[in-house]
């Protein structure tokens, strides 16, 4: 009878295997740490680019968890993967280069392809060195998109595709994409029919990749022009006209990880620090905001024991974005609030603070806007 | 791990829904000051609820504390005001793990338990008026001692919540009665058990809050359609579903926790901070959303509305102030030391 008792999932707490390889992974990354030679950052996940710690993830196991291992995977669990991931995005670690492929690439690839392509990717995702972009949103198409207009033609043994699509993270760098397009006219009454999925490798001849530069000089995405595109029918992604209900499931593998939450960990960590050096005091708005991540992480792992068992998690994945995206927005903005040209915090605080604030507009428009994730939940409640 | 014994039994929970919601039905809450009805009392006592988690050879039910918990549910959901939780969660807790005798007083004796300082007082004494005995704890040099210390021996000046339950001030002549030691783990897990007691009544009025709130939307009509249709209540009931998951999540945490891994486990408190303060914070928006939704009616005595909304407010800030628990949030991650919070998170 209880409207949330349904949307979310029971507790789940780490069981001691998965406590062992948390340990193990925070042991790798101390290490690597203590080298020092790489760069620990917020948002890592989409902007910390760095292909040999992608590999060393791969050697120990880490990318493509849960790839069967006939598909070079290591055929280990949802919420295995959901704890080294975790690990990961706790310190900051650089692994924006695989993060694609491996959270929503592999398991579309094993859900919707075909068994040669499953042959041609996956051993590569799994081994780090295979990078990949999300081709959904165009110009004119962002939260609503089923307006997509990219056009998929029918030629002799496959597609051509032209339009443009944008805001590609990656795309620069990363091998291939999955572009969402058009194949049929559309129909105003079925506007979701008539769409299609196309694996198109950026160095491909027709694609041109133009960088797109962010507020703060940084580039991360890009804008990506599809001029004829020729797609062999080997390289159409699931079925022909089932493009809406394959993007539907990606966008859930995209939505319901614990990036939603942990983008500004390392910042939070850094301010404790202070806290803890004596160059910050000790106020309840910080707590409350641990406290936050805290059940963000409980509410995270409720989820992914959800997946775990094959239940849906739409909603709550749902819920865990949006209130983890804003909470982890509200770290960047509780550390600016607290610097100053009096203040006497670490340059590393303050470094930090400028990249956590520079991204945090971000953090509640990608994959999915809070907006429309509100609309999601209501529909989950039954009110639309 | 099998989790399954975190399942309340479905034969139960229908009994308490049965049980409460008939009592509802006849009686109409009361403003002012509450009193115990003890007819209703006794009717719980004949099914066994009122010492649901007490061991079978001490006279209880011998049920766990999930259980309890679906008990201290019912009552919040059909707004029934009785100290079922300090009577058998707390008060009868804390007398068996202690192993002092109850005062030979009839099976249902009410009895409530409290932390008196060194003068014996102890102010907002959940029901201390209401209790036949009282389960006094206190410091001594050599430690903690307790005593179960009948209600007319105790100087009591009434005082209630915001709800009209009784909160009293208690002052109890420490030199007049014979405690018996008390290991100091057992009152900080009395601490716990009562802190936690009341994040699961606050996550369990914020979810009745948002049932309410989703009974309502598809019914009121303005502008010719159900302002269930508008996108700003559509948002309202977003933001109140995702808070009230934030409290239910942290506080299951905690309790299941202290299940599998008992009340003394390792970084239990640190949980038990993390959920009064989502379960605290969360009721700043669902009390606010949900009257926003409910507009005037909302407000009125006769809207079942504010069973949930007041006490919510009035349970958040009980064995310590939503920002004392956040103050304690923020100890601990200082404490962990360099690295160490997310290790205190995710453990
Ligand atoms: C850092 C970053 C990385 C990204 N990476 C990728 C990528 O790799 N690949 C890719 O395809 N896309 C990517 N995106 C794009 C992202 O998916 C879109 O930004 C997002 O879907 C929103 O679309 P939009 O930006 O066009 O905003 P719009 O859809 O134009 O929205 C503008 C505003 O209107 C609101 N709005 C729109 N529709 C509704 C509605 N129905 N109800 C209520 N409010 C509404 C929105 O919430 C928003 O506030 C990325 C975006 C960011 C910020």
């Amino acid at each position: 009878m209880s409207g949330t008792a349904n949307i979310m999932p029971p507790a789940s707490l780490i069981t001691d295997a998965e406590m062992e390889l948390r340990a193990e992974v925070r042991a790798f990354l101390a290490e690597q740490r203590a080298g020092g030679r790489r760069v620990w950052a917020v948002d890592s996940w989409l902007s910390s680019w760095d292909e040999d710690f992608s590999r060393e993830l791969a050697a120990r196991g880490w990318v493509g968890m849960t790839v069967p291992v006939e598909y070079g995977g290591r055929g280990r669990t949802f919420k295995e993967r959901f704890a080294v991931v975790e690990e990961l995005l706790a310190v900051g670690a650089p692994v924006a280069a695989h993060w694609i492929a491996d959270r929503q690439i592999a398991p579309s690839l094993l859900k919707f392809g075909t068994e040669e392509q499953k042959r041609a990717y996956l051993p590569r995702i799994a081994a780090g060195e295979s990078y990949w972009g999300i081709g959904m949103s165009e110009p004119n198409s962002g939260s609503d998109l089923a307006s997509v207009r990219t056009r998929a033609d029918r030629v002799d043994g496959g597609w051509t595709i032209t339009g443009s699509k944008v805001w590609t993270s990656g795309a620069h760098r990363a091998h291939a994409f999955i572009v969402l397009a058009r194949s049929a006219p559309l129909d105003t009454d079925a506007r979701h029919a008539g769409l299609s999925q196309f694996i198109v490798e950026l160095a491909q001849d027709g694609v041109e990749v133009r960088p797109i530069v962010s507020m703060n000089g940084d580039q991360h995405f890009n804008e990506v022009f599809l001029d004829g595109v020729f797609v062999p029918d080997s390289r159409v992604f699931g079925e022909i006209g089932r493009g809406w209900q394959q993007v539907t499931s990606e966008l859930g593998f995209e939505r319901s990880g614990p990036e939603r939450v942990l983008s500004t960990f390392p910042l939070l960590t850094e301010i404790v620090q202070n806290v803890a050096e004596g160059r910050l005091d000790l106020d309840a708005d910080l707590g409350r905001l641990v406290a936050r991540v805290t059940g963000l992480h409980q509410m995270s792992m409720a989820v992914s024991g959800a997946l775990q068992r094959g239940e849906s998690a739409d909603v709550s994945a749902a819920v865990v974005k949006v209130m983890g995206t804003t909470t982890e927005g509200d770290v960047a903005d509780y550390a600016d609030l607290l610097l100053g040209d009096g203040s006497d915090v670490t340059s590393e605080l303050t470094r930090l603070t400028t990249r956590a604030v520079d991204q945090r507009p971000g953090f509640t428009l990608r994959g999915g806007t809070s907006e429309v994730l509100r609309g999601v939940i209501a529909r989950g409640m039954g009110l639309r | 791990m099998n989790e399954d014994f975190l399942t309340p039994d479905a034969d139960l929970l229908e009994m308490l829904d049965g049980v409460f919601s008939s009592y509802r039905e006849a009686h109409a809450p009361l403003a002012g000051r509450l009193t115990l009805d003890r007819e209703f009392w006794a009717e719980l006592d004949e099914l066994g609820l009122v010492r649901l988690t007490g061991a079978e050879d001490k006279g209880g039910s011998g049920a766990s504390w999930v259980e309890g918990r679906a008990l201290v549910e019912a009552a919040v959901r059909h707004g029934v005001r009785v100290p079922a939780a300090e009577n058998d969660l707390l008060a009868g807790w804390v007398r068996d793990a202690i192993g002092i005798d109850g005062v030979d007083a009839v099976s249902n004796a009410v009895s409530t338990v409290a932390i008196v300082d060194g003068n014996g007082v102890a102010k907002n004494v959940p029901w201390a008026g209401e209790a036949d005995t009282i389960v006094v704890v206190w410091l001594v040099d050599e430690g903690y001692l307790a005593a179960e210390v009948p209600a007319a021996r105790v100087r009591l000046t009434p005082g209630e919540n915001m709800l009209g339950e009784p909160r009293d001030t208690i002052a109890v002549e420490l030199d007049s009665i014979i405690g018996s030691p008390v290991a100091a783990e057992t009152v900080a897990e009395l601490r716990r058990r009562s802190a936690l007691v009341r994040a699961v009544q606050v996550s369990a009025a914020l979810e009745c809050s948002l049932d309410l709130a989703l009974e309502y939307v598809p019914v009121r009509v303005q502008f010719g359609r159900p302002i269930a249709k508008l996108q700003a209540v559509q948002n309202l009931l977003a933001d109140i579903a995702t808070e009230t998951s934030l409290a239910r999540s942290s506080t299951d945490s905690a309790f299941t926790k202290a299940l599998v891994e008992g009340w003394s486990a390792e970084g239990l408190d640190f949980l038990v901070a993390v959920a009064r303060s989502c379960a605290g914070h969360a009721a700043s928006v669902v009390v606010r959303n949900a009257h926003q939704v409910f507009g005037a009616v909302g407000t009125t005595r006769e809207h079942r509305l504010h069973e949930y909304t007041r006490a919510a407010l009035a349970w958040r800030g009980e064995y310590g102030a939503v920002r004392s628990w956040d103050l304690q949030v923020s100890a601990a991650a200082r404490n962990a030391g360099p690295g160490g919070l997310w290790a205190l998170i995710a453990r």
